[in-house]
């Protein structure tokens, strides 16, 4: 994932890539998804999250509907 | 190893470091690598692509924390640098369309305010399908 300056340039990047746009998040969000993912990662107990805790993550944060479900076949 | 140099080490480094042999610690990155806490590079085993948050190659997002610098492999995975090491960042980055300079900075735990927005191009239920990609 990349980061933009704003909307309007993920707009052109996506016009220019001929890629759909994609849901965007903030740069809250993504501390938030950075701090449940990564905060103990150094650590020997660290573990990716499970499919299941992902879906609470994102819904924690605000993400929520079929892009965010890391089970979801909509998107195929 | 990676924390403390900010380079991700061969699997005959991580042998020494640990005195096992370098068959055991690429057994070691493949295991890791099922568990998606670690990409081996695709044509040399030997070498880790990926220990995410961490690169193993330069990116377009560096960290700067800790007097070190470190390579994230994405957006998402700059700010994972920062808050796997706990310690205050600056993530001097670009714009993904314009390649303006953007940076981005974590102090005491939290991003300063900024406009920026990520995009993820990808739905989490394929993020590793090519999580180079992603």
């Amino acid at each position: 994932m990349l980061l933009f300056r704003s909307e309007e340039t993920v707009n052109e990047w996506c016009t220019a890539h001929k890629i759909r746009r994609r849901p965007l998040i903030n740069l809250d969000q993504l501390w938030q998804l950075a701090v449940h993912w990564y905060a103990n990662r150094l650590t020997v107990e660290s573990r990716r999250p499970r499919p299941d805790e992902m879906v609470s993550i994102f819904a924690s944060i605000g993400l929520t509907g079929p892009f965010w479900d890391p089970k979801s076949d909509q998107w195929r | 190893m990676i924390a403390d140099t900010g380079s991700a080490p061969t699997s005959a480094e991580v042998a020494k470091a640990l005195d096992l042999s370098e068959e055991n610690v690429r057994a070691a990155f493949a295991r890791l690598h099922t568990k998606r806490l670690l990409v081996p590079e695709p044509d040399d085993p030997s070498r880790i692509r990926m220990a995410p948050p961490f690169s193993g190659i330069p990116t377009a997002f560096p960290v700067e924390a800790l007097g070190k610098r470190y390579y994230a492999n994405c957006v998402w995975d700059a700010f994972g640098v920062a808050a796997a090491l706990h310690a205050d960042a600056i993530i001097p980055t670009a714009d993904g369309f314009s390649g303006e300079p953007l940076t981005l900075e974590v102090k005491s735990g939290a991003p300063i305010a900024q406009l920026s927005v990520a995009h993820f191009a990808v739905p989490a239920a394929h993020w590793w399908d090519d999580i180079v990609f992603t």
